[in-house]
Parts: structure tokens; C-alpha cells; sequence
């Protein structure tokens, strides 16, 4: 009877435009299918679509089929309310938000069974076991359990009615590494048990490598290539593909610069006729801009008009040799047993953390989520207070140029009441400098002059990344700190920004501190580490040595979690 | 075009005609207040006067157009004497926080627990004022509220990645607060301003229904509501003119605001 869903000719229309252009699916029983794109690729509306959950003023046309069931997509999202919940289950990315603050797990979890299934202990024991989880969880709340058992509830809820289909939206995204390789693993499991087709909506190309029977590479809106599991990304044929297989920061080694794709992603309803790609693609001829490639091909397919073939040379790599951390130096500053904590009662934020940063130094702190290394940074720029210990710097100059800091969410970074050149001035200003010099500050982060008379919101994420950037070195700190600068950026603009940082503190010879979860972001940029959990520094040394040879168990355990690389 | 996008053109029209009454009332109905005892009350219907005169004799409708101004230029500037003192005191409790906040905090919670129209009442008795005092007593009444919005606002700008920025940069506080901050409280500060202002109206109406406010002789729809008492079985017009027009000018502007401050919201949510 389950014989997998196909989805035919699926358009998605917004109020500015189109943001699906023709696409099919096909989903089987037992296979993992992974529709990876970055944003505003038009990945999660797919699956929004799939299951009437479009946002009002979005509208579906396109046929889906499952098993004997035809379903008209155009007729509106009513039609498919008996799918949903039965045939076809939602997954979302946030456990923090998917699931009832006020509701038991238990509750929760049974809401979708039939009603002489409700009450049963049994039942709700066996569906708990499934996802590893114990019965007490029945009776716990949400804000009791952590991330990745939240998750695990929101799975167990997915799963109630037994769907044919699982739709998981992003979901591990939210999640530390550590816990996402287990959901991956549980997700994996329960699929082979339940024989499901699992449709797993990522960003994240190692997950799609590492997971993914068939890959889906969407790019504003469209398909650009599809095939059978890792050879998508081992033989990309697509420009866009192996653009995105190359900008992806590898662990096993440093390169001298991250291949980055050019611009950022476009609206699709930005893109009228030609290739969607085709204004960021190095390959383009004048057919690629006027007429709009199909899809072609059997068991892998690509639209494109001039695809990468075996003839073509590879893209050179060039792993960079010459990165030695240097052992000697002056010290910029030095963290003494600091330890903080932010009430009474709760547990140490940092504890007894010793570091130092040397002149001119790229240095990397790697933790998940609580390990204390955003906490860490704050006490370092003064916006945090600690209770022990000593920050001592080395250098006799104001706070604001000692240091600086760029965050992780760029649209928050910028006064949206503010023009760039009017932050950039003004910062320019904290370091006595004039504000004439704000068009070479912007040539320095790679965006042109005219941006000064431009406000925040008209950019795109790396954009005003770069601008953050701009700003934090106007005053010429000796240190600029970066917490998480990539994470909210996708994958080719993040390769832009990696290379931007790298090149900015070889010239201004300035010392970095970046902090970050991702440890082949982190490889690229730093020559030493430190490795963070529970607020305590539980390793250190260069960037090579840990990577080689870990000592501490969690940082083994660390860099076993990163999937596909 | 969608219902919301007609809300610009549905209120703009009737606000434009008070406006225009409001500036041109002195060219438009010269001989408002002429008193013309010989005619006395008349219906509504009567040839020259659509609804009606008064006991005095005056031309409803001239009247009505003449009270524009008093009724709604006191409005205005409660709103904007009360966002001037929300923007001030809000601004420094959200920012500073610790024992200012507090201070200003109780200030407002005190000022919040008195019975508005009461008090107006209670101190314009006393102190025998008229329009101009009802006035400033209904700034001290309004600024309460003003002070908590801005407060909030405030509050949640300043956890935001962009001001840890800016004190990073060692930018002094008041920089902060007013160069910083401060636009990104106003389009909500706007919108609550015009909220206001038809709160006011409605207020200012009914204090001058009461017999405070304006001096008598001045038009006025809040007095020209309280006249009509007296005639209202001889001239019903005297009792509709008014009220529909504090009706209709409170709830355009409520509309107004409300539509810009979705307006607003949806930016910010943009961004």
C-alpha cells in the first residue's frame, strides 16, 4: 500500500512573486531524500506547501499524489488537512517553540492518537521508548527537559499518527553538534523501523552528504541539480553545486582561500528570464542570461546550460603550509582564574578560565551552547561583569581600542535609524579618525562607496556582516573579537566573510578572537585554540595539535559529532 | 486594493476637513458666535441654517465648524506635552535603570492610579482655570502612560546587538539614549501620540460638557454638547453636530494610528 508520495509541478506564489518555480518530487518508502538550498531558496516553503501550512497571502498550485490519493494543491490548503497528521508529518527546526509551553510532553505527545489510545500508560511508554526517551518525561513540561530531548518529544509528537512521510524542516539546526549526530542517529533508526520516507530540508551539506539517498539542490526558488546521495556534491555538475561544495569550509585542512560565490542569493521573483544562477556564475555565456535551463538527465540531473563536466579542470585548492602558530610574542592580554557567575544560584558561568592573546595572534575558542565562551567574550569588552580573577591588558590605550566586537546577527548589529557611513563615521570618531575615510573603510570590507548613503535594511546578511565589521575596526582595536560572526549567514557568503577576516587581520596586523561552534569555520581562521565546556577551558594548544591529537575526551567527542567531513 | 490600505484615504479625508476648519474657521464662519436673539431656536431644516440654531440664535453648524479649533488644539498638545515628558523620563528610567527607574516607575504607577477625569475636574475647580490649565492637568494624566511605553521601548532596544555596540565604542550614555535610541522609539511614540490626541479629544469634550475648559461664548463641541441639554426638544441638530464630529475625528485618528503603528511593526519586523 505505501508507495511513497510524489509531487508534481508544485509552484508556490507570494505577494512579491514567485518563490517555487516548478518543481517534483518523489519520495520512497525507506529513503531519506535531502532538499538542501540556503535561504530564501524556497526549501521550506516546499514543505510548508506540502502540507498546507503555507502563510496567508502564499499560494500553492501543482498536484500531490500519495498512494491512491490525488490531492490538487491549487484548491487550497484545506484539502490537505486529512493528510497532514496521518500520511504526512511535520518535523520543525525549534523544539524551544514547536512545542506547548503549557502543555505535559505526555499530552503532547498523544494529542494526535486515536482517543482509547490516549489514556494508555502503555502507549505513551512505548512511544517515549522509541525516541529514547524515559516515561517521566510524560509528566514533565517543555522548559524541564534540554534542546535536544525537546526534540526528541517533538518527534515522538510527529510520529504519533504513524505518517508514511516525515517532512523534518532544519531539524537538528538548533541543536549542538553533539546532540544532532544522535537525532540524526534516532531519526535514522526510526525511519528503517517505520519503513518512512524521510524528506530532510538542510542547509547544512554534510548532513545531506552523510544522510541523503538522493540529494535536492534548490537555488532561488528552483531545482539545479539532483542525484543519488554523495555523488550530487562529489561530481556537481551544476556550477552552483560545486560552488557550494567548495565554499563549504573543510576540517581535515586550512586552506589559503575559501572558493567563495561571488554576490548573494537572489529573490527568485528578482530572477525573470535566464538561469537563476546565472548573475553569480563564472561560466555564464549570453544563453545562460536569456534563456532558462530545464532539467536533463536520468538518475542525476542538472539544469544548466554549460554543466561541469569531467573535461573541465578542477577547481585548485591550495591548503595553506605556512600558518604556524607563533609561540613567541608579546602578550595583548592576559585572563587570570576568571570565574563568574550570574545569580547565586545557578552554576559557574566561567570558571577558573586562563587565556591569552598575543599581539598580531588569530586565536579560536570552540564550545557549544553554555560552555561560557560568549560569556568569556563579554567580560573581555567590559559588557559583562565577573565576580574573580584578573583581565589584565597589555596595552596602554582607551577600552574602545583594545578592543572591538562583531556579533552573530547582522540585522541587529546596525541602527536601523542610522546611514552606514553615519555608524562608520561615528566609530571612525572614537579612534580620532575622520569621517573621510569612511569610502576606504568600505573598500576594505569590499563594498562600494555609495553604501555610506544607504540604512541597514536594504542589505543582505553578508553585507551588513561586512559593515559590523567596517565598524569594529574603525578605531583600530589591537583585538577584534567575533562571536559567531558566520552562523546566521549561509554557506557561500560565509566563505566570503571567512576570507575577508583573514585578509583584514593580515593587514592591519590586529589579533583576532573567534569564537564559534563550528570547528571548520574555526580551522580556517585561527592558529591556536581553546576548547570550552561547562565553563571551564578544557583544552588548548595550536590549531593542528588538537585537531591531530585531542586530549580531552569532550574534544574527541566534538570532533567525532561533525557530520560528512 | 485591501480593506487596510483604505484606511489612510477613509480617515484622511474627514481629518483634512477639521484640519482645514481648525486653521480657516476665522474666513470660513466669520459670524459664528453673531447672536440673533429674534430667531431663537430653530429645527433643524430651517432655510439657512442645515441644523438649526441655538437659544441664542447661533447657527449650529457655523458654531460647530468655529469649536473645531478648541476642540481639537488642546488634544494636540496634551499629546505632544505628554510624549515630550514620556520621552524625557522614559528614556532615562528604560536606559539607566537601578534607583532612577524605580523612582520614575512609582511616579508613573501613582499617577496611573488616579481617576483621570476626576482629578482634572477636582484641580481645574480649584484653581478656577480654563482651557490652558485643563490643558497642563491633562498632560500631567496623560504622561503616565507615555512614560511606561517609552520605558519599554527603550528596554528593548537596549539589549540589542547594535547599542552593546555602541558602548563598546565607549559613546557616552546620552549619546546613546538620544542618537541611538531615541529614532527607533519614535515611529511608536508617533503612533501612541495619535492615540492620544483622540483620547484627549474625547477627554477635553467631556471636561467642557462639565462646564471646565473653555470660557463661555467660546464655540466649543464640548460645550455645545452641554447646551443642547436644554433644547433637545426643540432642536435635536444641536445635540447630533457635535457628538458626530467627536466621534468621527476620534475614531479617524484612532484608526490612523493604529494603521501606522502596524506599519511601523511590520518594518521593524522586516528588519
Amino acid at each position: 500500500m505505501n508507495r511513497g508520495l510524489y509531487l508534481s509541478n508544485l509552484v508556490v506564489t507570494g505577494p512579491t512573486g514567485l518563490i517555487v518555480t516548478r518543481m517534483d518530487l518523489r519520495l520512497e518508502p525507506g529513503q531519506t531524500v535531502a532538499l538542501v538550498g540556503e535561504s530564501g531558496s524556497g526549501k521550506s516553503m516546499t514543505a510548508k506547501a506540502m502540507t498546507g501550512l503555507l502563510p496567508r497571502g502564499v499560494t500553492a498550485t501543482g498536484t500531490l499524489q500519495l498512494d491512491d490519493i490525488e490531492v490538487d494543491l491549487a484548491l487550497g490548503p484545506q484539502v490537505l488537512t486529512d493528510l497532514r497528521g496521518k500520511h504526512i508529518s511535520l518535523l520543525l527546526q525549534n523544539p524551544f517553540t514547536s512545542l506547548s509551553p503549557v502543555h505535559r510532553c505526555g499530552e503532547q505527545i498523544t494529542a494526535a492518537l486515536a482517543p482509547d489510545l490516549r489514556r494508555s500508560k502503555d502507549e505513551i511508554r512505548r512511544r517515549l521508548d522509541e525516541v529514547d526517551l524515559p516515561e517521566r518525561v510524560a509528566r514533565q513540561y517543555p522548559f524541564e527537559l534540554s534542546g535536544g530531548m525537546r526534540q526528541r518529544v517533538a518527534l515522538a509528537a510527529s510520529l504519533a499518527s504513524n505518517p508514511q512521510i516525515l517532512i523534518g524542516d532544519e531539524p537538528t539546526t538548533a541543536l549542538d553538534v553533539t546532540t544532532q549526530r544522535e537525532m540524526l542517529d534516532l531519526l535514522e533508526r526510526i525511519q528503517g523501523e517505520r519503513d518512512m520516507a524521510l524528506l530532510l530540508i538542510t542547509h547544512d551539506l554534510g548532513i545531506a552528504r552523510e544522510r541523503a539517498d538522493r540529494i535536492l539542490v534548490m537555488y532561488a526558488g528552483r531545482l539545479v541539480e539532483l542525484g543519488e546521495g554523495a555523488d550530487v556534491f562529489a561530481h556537481a555538475q551544476h556550477p552552483y553545486t560545486a560552488g557550494l561544495r567548495d565554499s563549504d569550509p573543510p576540517l581535515k585542512h586550512r586552506l589559503v582561500e575559501l572558493p567563495a560565490i561571488a554576490g548573494s542569493v537572489p529573490r527568485p521573483s528578482e530572477v525573470a528570464v535566464g538561469c537563476v544562477f546565472a548573475p553569480r556564475c563564472d561560466r555564464a555565456d549570453h544563453r545562460c542570461r536569456t534563456d532558462t535551463p530545464e532539467l536533463i538527465g536520468t538518475t542525476s540531473q542538472v539544469a544548466c546550460w554549460k554543466p561541469i563536466t569531467k573535461a573541465d579542470t578542477p577547481h585548485l585548492i591550495q591548503i595553506a603550509t605556512d600558518v604556524q602558530a607563533q609561540n613567541t610574542g608579546t602578550d595583548l592580554v592576559v585572563v587570570k582564574a576568571v570565574s563568574k557567575r550570574f545569580s547565586p544560584s545557578a552554576p559557574l558561568a566561567l570558571d577558573n578560565v586562563d587565556i591569552s592573546i598575543r599581539l598580531g595572534e588569530a586565536v579560536g575558542i570552540v564550545g557549544e551552547s553554555g560552555s561560557g565562551k560568549t560569556t568569556l567574550a563579554r567580560c573581555l569588552i567590559g559588557l559583562e561583569s565577573f565576580e574573580s580573577g584578573d583581565i589584565s591588558w597589555m596595552i596602554n590605550a582607551p577600552m574602545a581600542q583594545r578592543a572591538q566586537i562583531v556579533f552573530q546577527d547582522p540585522t541587529s548589529a546596525l541602527n536601523p535609524a542610522m546611514t552606514i557611513g553615519a555608524s562608520l563615521a561615528e566609530a571612525l570618531g572614537v579612534g580620532q579618525r575622520d569621517k573621510s575615510e569612511v569610502p576606504a573603510l568600505l573598500q576594505l570590507v569590499g563594498l562600494p562607496a555609495e553604501y555610506a548613503r544607504r540604512r541597514p535594511h536594504g542589505l543582505s546578511g553578508g553585507e551588513q556582516q561586512r559593515v559590523a565589521i567596517a565598524r569594529a575596526i574603525a578605531p583600530k582595536p589591537k583585538l577584534l573579537i567575533c562571536d559567531e560572526p558566520v552562523s546566521s549567514l549561509d554557506v557561500s557568503v560565509q566563505a566570503q566573510i571567512l576570507n575577508l577576516m583573514n585578509s583584514i587581520i593580515k593587514e592591519l596586523g590586529i589579533a583576532l578572537l573567534f569564537i564559534t561552534h563550528d570547528l571548520a569555520v574555526v580551522r580556517q581562521v585561527v592558529s591556536r585554540v581553546y576548547v570550552m565546556n561547562n565553563g571551564r577551558v578544557v583544552e588548548s594548544g595550536t590549531m593542528e595539535n588538537v585537531l591531530l591529537s585531542p586530549q580531552h575526551e569532550y574534544t574527541r567527542q566534538l570532533f567525532s559529532s561533525v557530520a560528512g567531513k | 486594493m485591501s480593506r487596510r490600505a483604505l484606511i489612510p484615504i477613509v480617515t484622511g479625508i474627514p481629518l483634512a476637513m477639521i484640519a482645514i476648519f481648525v486653521v480657516a474657521s476665522r474666513w470660513i464662519v466669520p459670524n459664528a458666535t453673531r447672536q440673533d436673539i429674534m430667531t431663537g431656536v430653530t429645527s433643524p431644516g430651517t432655510a439657512g441654517h442645515l441644523f438649526g440654531t441655538d437659544q441664542l440664535g447661533r447657527d449650529i453648524t457655523q458654531l460647530a465648524i468655529a469649536g473645531a479649533g478648541s476642540a481639537v488644539v488642546g488634544p494636540i498638545v496634551i499629546a505632544l506635552g505628554s510624549m515630550m515628558i514620556g520621552i524625557m523620563l522614559g528614556t532615562f528610567a528604560g536606559y539607566m535603570g537601578g534607583w532612577l527607574d524605580l523612582l520614575l516607575s512609582k511616579y508613573a504607577d501613582l499617577l496611573l492610579a488616579l481617576p483621570t477625569t476626576l482629578v482634572a475636574l477636582v484641580v481645574t475647580g480649584l484653581i478656577d482655570g480654563g482651557y490652558w490649565v485643563t490643558v497642563l492637568v491633562l498632560i500631567m494624566l496623560f504622561s503616565p502612560t507615555d512614560i511606561r511605553m517609552v520605558r519599554g521601548s527603550v528596554i528593548a532596544q537596549s539589549g540589542r546587538p547594535y547599542i552593546e555596540s555602541a558602548k563598546v565604542l565607549g559613546l557616552g550614555r546620552l549619546r546613546i539614549m538620544f542618537r541611538h535610541i531615541l529614532p527607533n522609539v519614535l515611529p511608536v511614540a508617533f503612533s501612541t501620540m495619535l492615540l492620544n490626541v483622540a483620547f484627549a479629544l474625547v477627554s477635553m469634550s467631556a471636561l467642557s460638557f462639565l462646564g471646565l475648559g473653555v470660557g463661555p461664548g467660546v464655540p466649543d463641541w464640548g460645550r455645545q454638547l452641554s447646551d443642547s441639554r436644554d433644547l433637545l426638544d426643540r432642536n435635536w441638530g444641536s445635540l447630533v453636530l457635535p457628538a458626530t464630529l467627536i466621534i468621527i475625528t476620534a475614531a479617524a485618528i484612532n484608526l490612523l494610528g493604529d494603521w501606522l503603528q502596524e506599519r511601523f511593526e511590520e518594518r521593524s519586523v522586516q528588519r
